[in-house]
């Protein structure tokens, strides 16, 4: 009886093994007809990301779209950033995808290569399109056709403490590289005492921080256009960026793991507890750090990173989203009256005021008053994108060649020429 | 079985077809009714169908995408594009994959044997104890292994943490000043056999109570007879104890390496498969194939190529499945 038992145990053991291994890969599929009920009479369903669209706008939106096209409800659902690329390709692989959606920039080029997006080029001059944000614009075209409609943008920049700098005898924000290097020299000589104090938090794997670098030089991440696209990452200017990034870690001795980014552990937090003087980062991070401490809230101010030549800010990296409509999403024309009405003038205004860079608009006088906002806005004129392959989602998706190459470089365990020739070869087989 | 009632002039050939040494009772069954004979497949038909639709579908399935291109154009148009072994030969000639199988391999024999070892001794443990420790062994063994996967990972990264990991810190301590600062995931092979503690501590419960439950069915008159005869501790457990946990211990083995060969979880928690790379096992080279690069064709290859690779590791143990039920008839 034991051996029967032992029998049974076995074969389940094997064909649980062959069902796993064909869950993970065969998914996509058969998940594709098991969907949300299908969408009633007029109503059109919108996804927008967490914490993109202030709720104040969303309301005033979609009732007066609602109210333009009486019979018409917005099914509206906020959806989390975790995982979202997989409940895509889920969802546009279903018989009711949503109407309208909310896609990171850097994803756009994947979807629209695919061809699971509605062409819009026609469109664009409805929506605005002369004052569209460049950077995102560029996004989302693909093969000269425009997929994605610019939604809102935001860029890093250096937030440090005013009342430190001030103790440490900073006058001015550092404008340059080598003004930066010193005012991390002056700090270290005013609170270097205390163990815990960093002068700068920079995370080894922060590399939307090594593209403002490697750009400032001069170089880039990858050079090509429409499908094909090779890596420029062993160019010497894309060298003299990462290595500028190892002179602020080394100079700085920030404390911050040399194998991780910016969010594990999250630098807002870090900051928050009021030992560090400068870090890189959005302006909504401050608000985040705020929660643990209120205060830092008037203690903390901006300044564009800075490039190689003084008065010269670096370029930044320009993350943001946009929107897009499903080519098989059966409310082609409602959805795109959707986008037209989001695009208006009015609603960007809102976004600005939510601390965002508009898409589609270049007023961004509702950013000035906010000392955070107004000098990222300035530096969004600057912004730019990640190479607009097709394959970049990958990059970004698995195991990205910029964060093992910083690692590599940071730590020591390679040279510079080795990091950059090695993450050249794997962007090369990712992009290629 | 026996019933007499009832004989039917059904032929004899329709009664299920039997190997010939099974024929003495075929003989009997003959003059049973037929539905007697019918009732047990039709009992078991049922749970037979549940698994062909459940597992056996599923399989199919793979082994055809395996066989296109799958990608998300694919998906949202629901084109059919044939690619016969393409995607095979893809898998097959890049030279990372035979890279990460073997890292695959030896990683998981590593940690199958640590999990045996340690799982044994803990066994042995809880069979010369007395009642009490042994409560309090299984209690501790039942809360780690009802621990969550991805709790676990969680703390054991915090555990091995470059700066405020408790580990660093307590090695410090200790005098081992050169931990400051440490990073465990430095390199592949460190980042690995963190992992693989991981996995060791979740399977070794598991394991320990298989084991445990052999040792307690040989009979206590065999110890005696073996202290009788003079034998040492060890000698006892070869003669005695290891005889009757062989089957046991042979099936949890087999059950390890169908489970530590395709554990993702904790694999992909900890590193991403990095550092560079360096931890990436063959289900983290499937998810990024698959699900982080929408690649389904050659993901599905891959999973293809992960079940042969266990057909041909766990091969001879079904062939001593397939033996033993033999001998059983017989």
């Amino acid at each position: 009886m034991k051996r029967w038992i032992k029998l049974a145990a076995g074969v389940a053991a094997i064909t649980l093994a062959t069902a796993g291994c064909a869950g993970s890969s065969g998914s996509g599929n058969t998940q594709a007809s098991s969907n949300a009920p299908a969408a009633q009479g007029g109503d059109i369903t919108v996804w927008l990301m967490t914490g993109s669209a202030p709720d104040s706008l969303t309301t005033a939106l979609n009732k007066e779209f609602e109210d333009k096209h009486p019979g018409t409800k917005v099914k509206y659902e906020v959806q989390q950033w975790n995982g979202i690329q997989q409940k895509l390709t889920t969802a546009l692989g279903s018989q009711n995808p949503p109407d309208v959606f909310e896609i990171g920039n850097t994803q756009t080029p994947q979807f629209a290569a695919q061809g699971v997006l509605a062409d819009l080029t026609s469109s664009v001059n409805d929506m605005n399109g002369s004052q569209w944000l460049k950077g995102l614009k560029d996004s989302g075209t693909f093969d000269g056709k425009q997929y994605g409609v610019p939604f809102y943008a935001a860029n890093r920049e250096v937030l440090y403490r005013k009342d430190m700098f001030e103790q440490a005898g900073i006058t001015a924000p550092p404008t340059s590289n080598d003004e930066w290097l010193a005012a991390i020299d002056k700090l270290k000589a005013k609170f270097g005492s205390d163990p815990d104090f960093q002068a700068l938090y920079l995370p080894g794997q922060y590399w939307y921080t090594l593209l403002s670098f490697i750009w400032d030089q001069g170089g880039d991440i990858a050079k090509g256009d429409g499908a094909k696209f090779t890596g420029t990452l062993d160019t010497p200017q894309a060298k003299a960026g990462l290595e500028f990034y190892k002179k602020l870690v080394d100079q700085s001795g920030t404390k911050a793991p040399k194998d991780n980014d910016e969010s594990n552990p999250a630098q807002a937090g870090i900051y928050g507890a009021g030992k560090v003087a400068m870090f890189i980062g959005t302006p909504g991070e401050v608000a985040t750090a705020a929660k643990t401490d209120p205060s830092l809230k008037d203690k903390t101010g901006a300044f564009a990173i800075p490039g190689k030549t003084a008065g010269k800010s670096a370029p930044v990296f320009l993350g943001g989203s946009n929107l897009a409509i499903p080519v098989n999403s059966k409310k082609q024309d409602l959805a795109k009256e959707y986008l037209k009405l989001l695009s208006s003038a009015k609603y960007q205004g809102e976004i600005a005021k939510g601390g965002f860079v508009p898409g589609t608009s270049t007023d961004i006088s509702a950013l000035d008053s906010d000392p955070y906002a107004s000098v990222m806005a300035k530096a969004s004129q600057n912004g730019r994108a990640v190479p607009s392959s097709p394959k970049w989602g990958d990059v970004e998706a698995g195991q990205n060649p910029l964060k093992d190459m910083l690692t590599a470089y940071l730590t020591g365990k390679k040279t510079v020429d080795q990091a950059t020739a090695d993450a050249n070869a794997a962007l090369n087989k990712l992009l290629g | 079985m026996t019933t007499t009632q009832g004989v039917t002039a059904m032929p004899a050939g329709a009664t299920p077809p039997a190997s010939p040494r099974v024929a003495a009772p075929q003989r009997r069954r003959r003059r049973g009714h037929i539905g007697d004979r019918v009732l047990p497949y039709v009992l078991l038909a049922p749970a037979l169908i549940g698994v062909l639709g459940l597992l056996g579908w599923p399989t199919v399935q793979l082994l055809f995408i395996s066989l296109r291109k799958l990608d998300l154009r694919e998906l949202v148009t629901g084109d059919m594009v044939w690619v016969g072994l393409q995607n095979y030969s893809d898998v097959l000639a890049d030279s990372e994959f035979w890279t990460i199988t073997l890292r695959t391999l030896i990683f998981c024999a590593a940690v199958v044997a640590a999990t045996m070892l340690i799982g044994l001794l803990v066994a042995v443990l809880m069979k010369h104890v007395n009642p009490v420790v042994r409560i309090a062994i299984q209690v501790a063994l039942v809360l780690a292994w009802a621990v969550p996967i991805i709790a676990a990972t969680t703390v054991f990264q915090w555990i091995f943490d470059q700066q405020y990991g408790i580990l660093n810190k307590t090695l410090d301590k200790l005098g081992f000043h050169d931990f400051i600062g440490y990073s465990w995931f430095g390199s592949g092979t460190s980042t690995l056999t963190v992992i693989g503690l991981i996995i060791v501590w979740q399977a070794v419960p598991f394991i320990a109570f298989s084991l445990y439950a052999g040792l307690i069915g040989v009979p206590r008159e065999q110890y005696e007879a073996a202290g009788i005869d003079g034998a040492s501790g060890f000698q006892t457990f070869r003669a005695v104890s290891w005889p009757a946990l062989k089957p046991i211990a042979t099936m949890v083995t087999f059950l390890s390496v169908l489970w530590d060969f395709q554990v993702f979880a904790q694999v992909w928690a900890v590193k991403q498969g990095g550092p560079d790379g360096e931890s990436t096992t063959l289900p983290v080279l499937l998810y990024l194939k698959g699900i982080a690069g929408s690649h389904f064709g050659p993901a599905a290859a891959i999973a293809m190529l992960m079940l042969l690779f266990l057909v041909v590791l766990t091969a001879r143990y079904l062939q001593l499945l397939v033996r033993s039920k033999e001998a059983e008839l017989r």
